[in-house]
């Protein structure tokens, strides 16, 4: 089954929704899906034109097409166990929270939060992606435990924070603190970054760009041979967050003490 | 104004010596009285329990640590979300929901007074932001000395007026209603990353005794002539063996005052362990429970855990970096500049841990075996303990044999060999009951001269109705009923109006703020005094006129005036 939401014009489109009820299991029968418009409960067929195409007998047989102005649509696909969203454009906040199985494809730009907490499933964004994507939640220990999260473009500040399992692939370049807290999983990122991985204890990180401001509390442990997108890389690796007796490993490409972090900038 | 009379009620009022009597309240001007016209609205009580509005004599509700709590725990903050519905805000939250979320669960469950069980002085005024916050029960807040400079110099130098005087002048400044010593002695020390063991071992840098700073606090708390008694959590929280601690501290305590108690020593729980480690760690809540029958100027109330999630928070900060170093999960630390401390860390209580299960049975242990109801409230220490929304489960367990053994036999079966808690047949009745939740904190908090706590002419009209029919009821077997009973009133009143019934909250409350304010002769007036101001100018971050805590923050104050005797 496949059902394409349309946003309709609206009068007030600054207003966000609350949308965690857009996730396929929701849209298997004829269910009353309702949303928030600020603090205004809606009904689906307020928000968007509705067209549902084929049927299904299980969530993983359903598909949601989200189309038009959706940049400040937030929590689509929170708790989602099955299925498959796309997004023709940008997404709102919150994208794929919790999310345990599944697939979202976001065609533009997401919000902060992409694939908070997520525990499995695949999420693909393939512009760039806010602050906070693949992290834990403020005042969380354990980030995303599983799956995956891909970003074609770039992302912002604290790139999976407390990242504990599954893999977050960054091919474009992170800001600042990326990868802080890791405990656990893979974090990839192409492009450049700021002060990797502090306070990590466990997990793997890779910078197949510029790293700037290293953090002084790595330990060299060599060189290390990697392959990321065909080309095969010589890496430096390094073990730590010394600072917190951590095992894990940071492999860089180049580093850069230019004492440009963003915050001088 | 409003005219209300409950008709056919069946009534338990400890303090007027009702003892279960089908009678009739009249209720005028947000007061019980003698009768009411023709016109007044009529309630029909249908022969169930109806009591004095509830009393919760120690718990964290408000406040800077609480808010903590809320902020560092996005998990418990997805627990327990209700939509917004009629007066009721939205809310969310278990273990430390928002005010809100505490006010209407409270005042679902009948209580219309809640003691906020520590607040850091300097930090006053976000607490009283918060009581305003919290709006169907009136507030009290339990002010913390435990690690004030001022207090400890006084002690140094056995000047127990002096300690009385900084208590008069912070307990208005603040608008605070009582002494809380949290530790005392042992969050100075945590300053500099040391503890006290026992109430003997010296405060670094101070060179005082917990046993000194409690003594003197005592006797300066009655020479102020204040409401409630110095409100003491002993040292060495949390510690297996604490129960000598806790024994030799019930020893200290000189009986002063023929109101109340001179002396209450909240959380007992957490302070009746034996052992020596957490592995032979045992109940020692018998020789506890004898210590307190012993010393009629003793109070206590129970600290009851109940397994699930909560979060710990409390001012005794060396505490919790022990709970952290057991868990190694989120936690923080704080210390407040001249005065205190505090530290919140989440917890789950397990019932395949036999150290919680041991700490589940002192609780109930303490409640069957302290023989007077007047001398041990209810309490969970809410949130530390659990939840304030388990109250109706304890209740239920100190009401029916049966139901605690079909508890234990869910325990770790170990339990037994460390508890006295199968051997022990006591039921507690109705009577014992409407003590241990409201008659006993009135007289306890020496609140009953503002009529909280009984339903004689004359006092607040806060009252709760349970749909629990005591004539017919036989909570030992049907404790299911009891529990769902004392879960959710009928009605629950608050000063003459209905504020929640069945379950849903159906008016915007108006709490008031309880404090006190203690004249003391110009000799003994602080804000004058060199050596106190110099304290400000030299140590604190704050200025000393701008740290009393202006009226504005207490939009309806009620203010418990005392005399002191210096």
């Amino acid at each position: 089954m496949r059902v394409i939401l349309r946003t309709k014009p609206r009068k007030k489109p600054f207003i966000p929704i609350e949308a965690e009820t857009i996730i396929p299991q929701n849209f298997l029968r004829k269910n009353d899906v309702r949303v928030y418009e600020g603090n205004k409960e809606r009904r689906l067929e307020e928000i968007f034109y509705i067209t549902t195409e084929g049927p299904a007998v299980s969530p993983d047989q359903v598909e949601i097409v989200l189309s038009g102005e959706t940049g400040n649509i937030k929590r689509v696909g929170e708790y989602m166990n099955a299925g498959r969203i796309v997004v023709e454009g940008d997404i709102g906040m919150h994208c794929g929270n919790f999310m345990s199985a599944g697939e979202i494809v976001i065609k533009g730009n997401a919000d902060a939060w992409l694939g908070r907490e997520m525990r499995g499933g695949t999420i693909r964004c393939e512009g760039n992606a806010g602050h906070y994507c693949a992290a834990g939640y403020r005042g969380e220990k354990r980030g995303m435990r599983g799956g995956l999260v891909e970003v074609m473009g770039s992302a912002g500040d604290f790139t999976a924070e407390y990242l504990c399992g599954g893999e977050v692939r960054i091919h474009g370049d992170c800001g600042d603190l990326p990868g802080v807290e890791m405990r656990g999983g893979n974090l990839t990122i192409g492009g450049h970054c700021h002060r990797p991985c502090g306070n990590m204890t466990g997990g793997t990180c890779m910078v197949f760009g510029r790293v700037h401001d290293m953090l002084p509390t790595f330990r060299g442990a060599g060189n290390e041979e990697r392959e990321y997108r065909g080309q095969r890389c010589q890496m430096m690796l390094y073990k730590g967050d010394a600072a917190n007796r951590g095992k894990g490993s940071l492999l860089v490409k180049n580093i850069e003490q230019d004492g440009l972090s963003p915050k001088k900038k | 104004m409003s005219e209300f009379l409950i008709r056919n009620a069946y009534v338990i009022d400890p303090l007027s010596g009702i003892k279960g009597e089908i009678m009739d309240i009249a209720i005028r001007n947000g007061r019980i009285a003698e009768e009411v016209g023709s016109n007044a609205e009529v309630i029909d009580a249908d022969h169930c329990l109806t009591l004095p509005g509830g009393i919760d004599s120690h718990s964290h509700v408000c406040g800077t640590k609480v808010n903590f709590g809320r902020y560092m725990s996005p998990e418990d903050m997805r627990a327990g979300r209700t939509a917004r519905k009629g007066v009721m805000h939205v809310t969310s939250g278990y273990s430390v929901p928002t005010t809100f979320g505490n006010s209407y669960r409270y005042s679902v469950m009948g209580y219309t007074t809640v003691l906020e069980g520590a607040m850091a002085p300097l930090e006053a005024r976000h607490t009283h932001e918060e009581f305003t916050a919290t709006p169907h029960q009136d507030m009290l807040a339990n002010t913390l000395f435990d690690g004030n400079w001022s207090i400890m110099e006084a002690v140094r130098e056995k000047d127990m007026k002096r300690a009385a005087a900084v208590v008069a002048w912070t307990l208005s400044a603040v608008k605070g209603f009582a002494i809380k010593l949290t530790n005392p002695g042992g969050t100075e020390a945590w300053g500099w990353g040391e503890d006290v063991h026992s109430i003997q071992d010296q405060v670094p840098h101070f060179g005082v005794t917990p046993a000194e700073i409690i003594q003197t606090m005592i006797r300066a708390n009655e020479l102020l002539n204040l409401p409630h008694s110095v409100h003491l959590h002993c040292n060495a929280l949390g510690v297996p063996g604490n129960y000598r601690t806790t024994l030799d501290t019930i020893d200290l305590v000189p009986d002063l005052n023929d109101k109340r108690q001179s002396l209450y020593l909240t959380h007992l729980q957490f302070h009746s362990y034996g052992g020596s480690t957490w592995k032979d760690i045992s109940s020692k809540s018998e020789d506890i429970a004898r210590a307190v029958n012993n010393k009629p100027a003793v109070a206590i109330d129970m600290g009851q855990i109940m397994f699930g999630r909560t979060t710990t928070m409390t001012a005794d900060g060396p505490m919790e970096f022990k709970l952290y170093m057991l868990h190694h999960n989120k936690w923080s630390n704080h210390d407040v500049e001249l005065e205190t401390g505090s530290g919140i860390i989440p917890v789950y209580y397990s019932r395949k841990s036999l150290v919680n299960c041991v700490m589940w049975a002192i609780g109930i242990e303490l409640a069957l075996l302290v023989k007077d109801p007047w001398r041990c409230m209810l309490s969970t220490d809410n949130p530390n303990g659990a939840p304030f929304v388990k109250y109706p489960e304890i209740i239920a367990l100190l009401m029916s044999r049966r139901f605690r053994e079909n508890e234990i036999a869910l325990l770790d079966p170990r339990t037994a060999h460390y508890v006295p808690l199968p051997a022990i047949d006591r039921e507690l009745d109705w009577y014992d009951i409407a003590v241990m939740t409201r008659a006993g904190q009135a007289k306890a908090l020496g609140i009953t001269g503002i009529g909280k706590g009984y339903l004689a002419p004359g006092a607040e009209a806060d009252i709760a109705i349970y749909p629990l029919k005591p004539e017919s009821l036989d909570p030992s077997a049907e404790y299911q009923q009891v529990m769902a009973g004392f879960g959710k009133t009928r009605y629950t009143i608050k000063r003459g109006r209905v504020v929640a019934r069945d379950g849903d909250v159906v008016v915007e409350g108006a709490n008031s703020t309880i404090w006190t304010r203690s004249t003391v002769p110009p000799g003994y007036d602080l804000s004058v005094d060199p050596e106190f101001m110099k304290k400000f100018e030299q140590y604190y971050t704050v200025r000393m006129s701008n740290y009393p805590v202006q009226d504005v923050y207490l939009p309806r104050g009620i203010c418990i005036p005392t005399e002191a005797s210096l």
